[in-house]
């Protein structure tokens, strides 16, 4: 694997050497399989919508722009691929459904003395407990602590407002830390 | 899963996608495709938004051109005329065509990243704001004065006809002053004929009262005697 950055290398693809996307393939397969079976919840299925998204990385590279960073744009097509996943599964409701967040501006929550230990805790129990939230907020958790991208990041990837994303999150924490104490009692 | 299981995995994947690379079973896409998808989505967001123009201001010319425009400044009876006076099919179809234009812009990073609402306010702002500017270019009433005497082609006869227009509230009138009596005065329009309007000292009269022949009037009352009305507000507007 070269040192390249990835839109470099995105570059060269784009130019016609179609070899140098096996080193895309090869940064991102990792990445994009824990992402998939995290979200998905289904580890079976995910080795063939991983391909599936390589598939159409390549197809669709030239409408990349290489001024920008490639790591959104690949996550955006298998946040697509994945979610069309659910939906032929059925899987979830709400991921789909209108979203009232994207409705209004939010303020930034304000961070707590405490935040840090709260959140140690949580990464603990996000492993534990990740498959019983919902995949709309289990989506922007794994992006954020597993996939360590920041809100800008995610909100390019799901395209919803920055301020969304920070509602999602302070929403799906506040779920698995009630999973978690819902755990520990019994 | 294990480390190994996971690695094999992984380079299975590797492999699936390059072998489909090298025997050409995929095709990258060209340039000018996207290019192509681009231009075309660029130019379904302009023409639905100068169709939106279009409509939001023929909306507002019909509410200007049948005088409902000035009845807020009777208090609610106004509001209340204003409410049966407006073209509520146009305003129902510049919903949708805001809730398209949403759709085809929410890709748009400049749009995504922020709150519905705020694209959403934007892009009535810029509607209602352009839609004013036009309905105060002669365009349309140029336009509806020739479908008034038959001389469009069909399809914007209709459009610019009765077709749009909410029916005109059955308490507002519209006419040019054509004789001035003591507390009264007689209008003409075109439409309905002459109309003899009383006035009262409970007639409101948010403009002055300084009426003369020949100026155009907006009038809200009931009608007391055959081609008579009593006037609850009137007030002038522009000819």
């Amino acid at each position: 694997m070269t040192s390249e950055t990835d839109e470099v290398v995105a570059r060269r693809v784009q130019g016609g050497e179609s070899e140098a996307f096996g080193d895309l393939v090869e940064r991102y397969q990792g990445k994009l399989l824990r992402y998939a079976r995290k979200f998905l919840l289904d580890p079976d299925d995910a080795k063939d919508i991983v391909q599936d998204i390589f598939i159409k990385a390549y197809q669709n590279i030239q409408s990349f722009d290489a001024t920008r960073r490639f790591s959104p744009w690949v996550y955006r097509i298998a946040h697509n691929e994945f979610v069309n996943a659910l939906k032929k599964r059925k899987a979830s409701r709400t991921v789909f459904a209108f979203d009232i967040d994207t409705l209004f501006p939010h303020l930034p929550a304000a961070e707590t003395a405490d935040s840090a230990t709260l959140e140690r805790d949580l990464r603990k129990t996000l492993d534990e407990h990740l498959q019983r939230v919902d995949a709309k907020y289990r989506e922007p958790l794994i992006l954020y602590y597993l996939e360590g991208m920041d809100y800008k990041e995610i909100s390019e990837i799901l395209q919803i407002p920055i301020s969304t994303v920070g509602v999602r999150l302070a929403r799906a924490r506040a779920m698995l830390r009630k999973i978690g104490e819902q755990s520990t009692e019994l | 899963m294990n480390e190994e299981q996971q690695s094999e995995k992984s380079s299975s994947v590797r492999s699936g996608v390059m072998d489909a690379i090298q025997k050409g079973r995929i095709q990258m896409r060209p340039r000018w495709h996207f290019v192509l998808l681009s231009i075309l989505a660029l130019v379904g967001v302009l023409i639905l938004f100068l169709t939106l123009l279009y409509v939001s201001s023929l909306a507002l010319f019909f509410l200007r051109d049948s005088g409902v425009w000035v009845a807020p400044s009777f208090g609610m009876r106004g509001w209340w005329t204003v409410v049966r006076g407006v073209p509520w099919f146009l305003v129902f179809l510049v919903a949708i065509f805001i809730l398209v234009l949403e759709l085809l812009v929410r890709r748009y990073a400049f749009v995504y990243q922020k709150p519905l609402l705020a694209s959403v306010v934007g892009i009535l702002i810029l509607i209602v704001v352009g839609g004013f500017a036009i309905a105060q270019t002669p365009m349309h009433r140029q336009l509806a004065l020739s479908a008034r005497h038959g001389d469009l082609p069909p399809p914007l006869q209709f459009w610019y006809g009765d077709m749009f227009r909410a029916p005109q509230p059955d308490e507002l009138y519209r006419g040019v002053i054509i004789s001035i009596g003591d507390h009264q005065f007689v209008i003409v329009d075109p439409g309905t004929g002459t109309t003899t309007v009383i006035l009262t000292p409970r007639t409101r009269l948010p403009y002055g009262e300084d009426f003369s022949v020949g100026a155009s009037v907006v009038v809200i009352g009931d009608v007391v005697a055959t081609d008579t009305i009593q006037a609850f507000g009137v007030a002038e507007v522009d000819n």
